[in-house]
């Protein structure tokens, strides 16, 4: 006989595979914007879901920690410069999964868009760059819920370290002080922005990102997602997505019959 | 010239007090005072914070709250328990890994994540385990597990009492295949 959880897990991974994978029902489609600091993602970001919203799509955006159960956790610690690279890349994968279940997956269950300014991938490549193991890193993540597509704004360290230092000091995080023990936030920033980019461009490859070329002008990007997105907008649901929504309707008082 | 002999002991169960007391037995006053001790569960603070802020920020998954408490284990590894190790004191830890492992799988998790999640950690030199359920009621929950059920608000088992039980199964299910020694109540 089998445990009651172990049948509704079973139950609601075919719940899942019927609500997404039927033509006639509300799809969701879950776009991700990643790339290093100031490869203009948020203005892309705004100027895509403005585009969505005048094609008549319903659009819900998430941000990268901002979690509102997760993030003053971090916040509070954050300030502090007390963060190691485990427990950093521990409390942003909590912040992730509260979202998943809170944010993301609810939307997509309505049938919404949802962009996500940031996601996993973010994780992976600060926390690969800060010395941890991808594998240990990646695994935190699951049961994994891949985006129907991912942009991948990419540009070089000098032109992210320029946009950045332009208009202001980057933090103590954010430079990745806490792994280079460099004293110059701006010269910090350089070396561990070079490791983040290097591992993003591995994920690039790894993960199949849509590479959006972050040095062209704002309008010229725009209307290369534009017609990115519109080629893979009819893509099937991803079958790999089926854990993630069977467990958040399981485990995670997710969407009841 | 004495030479310094580091013990790490793991303490688990699901009723807080119970193990809180175990450990404390452990650890004698001597090797208190040269800085042995007891690491307890949110010494980081993030549990309580979470109290705070949950009122408004909706519910927690068992995924979620594991994820926490390898957060607050990094940290207390890193302030407690590594430190003291390294100047050959014993350190009681409780609880440590099996009581978040045991909970996560009562809650449905797969053991694969779970010892993933926590494989950072060092085994300890000695287990035991602590073989009492959970008070019925409890005001403020001293432990991992009272706390945890507490805060599953949409997870199917918790009304019944169900997830603290099988997290009870689970980790004396484990401490006997680990040979782990029951500790006195």
């Amino acid at each position: 006989m089998h445990h009651p959880l172990a049948v509704a897990l079973r139950h609601n991974r075919k719940r899942a595979r019927d609500h997404f994978a039927n033509p006639s029902g509300p799809r969701g489609l879950l776009v991700a914007f990643e790339g290093p600091d100031g490869s203009g993602k948020t203005t892309q970001r705004k100027l895509f879901k403005t585009w969505l919203q005048s094609e008549g799509y319903d659009v819900v955006t998430t941000k990268w920690n901002s979690s509102e159960l997760i993030k003053p956790l971090i916040k509070s610690r954050k300030a502090l410069h007390v963060l190691s690279a485990e427990e950093f890349s521990l409390l942003h994968a909590a912040d992730f999964r509260h979202r998943v279940e809170q944010v993301i997956l609810p939307a997509l269950w309505a049938g919404k868009l949802v962009i996500a300014d940031r996601f996993l991938f973010t994780g992976l490549a600060r926390d690969v760059a800060r010395g941890l193991d991808f594998d240990w890193v990646l695994k935190l993540y699951q049961p994994l819920l891949w985006p129907d597509v991912v942009f991948y704004f990419s540009v070089s360290p000098v032109t992210s370290g320029r946009r950045v230092t332009a208009t202001r000091v980057p933090s103590f995080y954010e430079s990745g002080q806490d792994v280079t023990r460099v004293d110059d936030p701006v010269e910090s920033y350089q070396q561990f922005i070079t490791r983040v980019i290097r591992e993003y461009e591995s994920l690039a490859l790894i993960f199949k990102f849509v590479t959006i070329d972050a040095e062209q002008s704002i309008h010229d990007q725009h209307h290369q997602l534009r017609r990115l997105f519109r080629d893979g907008e009819q893509r099937p649901w991803s079958a790999w997505n089926t854990s993630a929504v069977a467990e958040w309707l399981t485990l995670a008082g997710g969407h009841r019959e | 010239m004495t030479r310094l002999r580091s013990r790490l002991i793991a303490v688990d169960g699901v009723h807080g007090a119970a193990v809180k007391a175990a450990a404390g037995r452990m650890v004698p006053p001597a090797a208190r005072r040269v800085g042995g001790g007891v690491s307890d569960w949110d010494a980081s603070g993030l549990f309580e914070q979470l109290v705070v802020a949950q009122e408004q920020a909706g519910q927690i998954s068992a995924r979620t709250l594991l994820l926490l408490y390898a957060s607050d284990l990094a940290f207390r590894l890193r302030w407690e328990i590594e430190p003291a190790l390294a100047e050959g004191h014993t350190v009681v830890a409780a609880p440590y890994l099996e009581t978040a492992i045991a909970f996560g799988r009562a809650a449905g998790l797969p053991g694969g994540w779970l010892r993933n999640l926590l494989q950072f950690a060092p085994r300890p030199g000695t287990r035991y385990y602590v073989d009492r359920s959970v008070p019925r009621k409890s005001h403020s929950p001293e432990g991992f597990v009272e706390f945890g059920c507490a805060r599953l608000t949409g997870h199917p088992l918790v009304k019944r009492q169900e997830l603290a039980v099988r997290t009870r199964a689970f980790l004396v299910s484990a401490a006997k295949r680990a040979n782990a020694t029951r500790a006195s109540r």
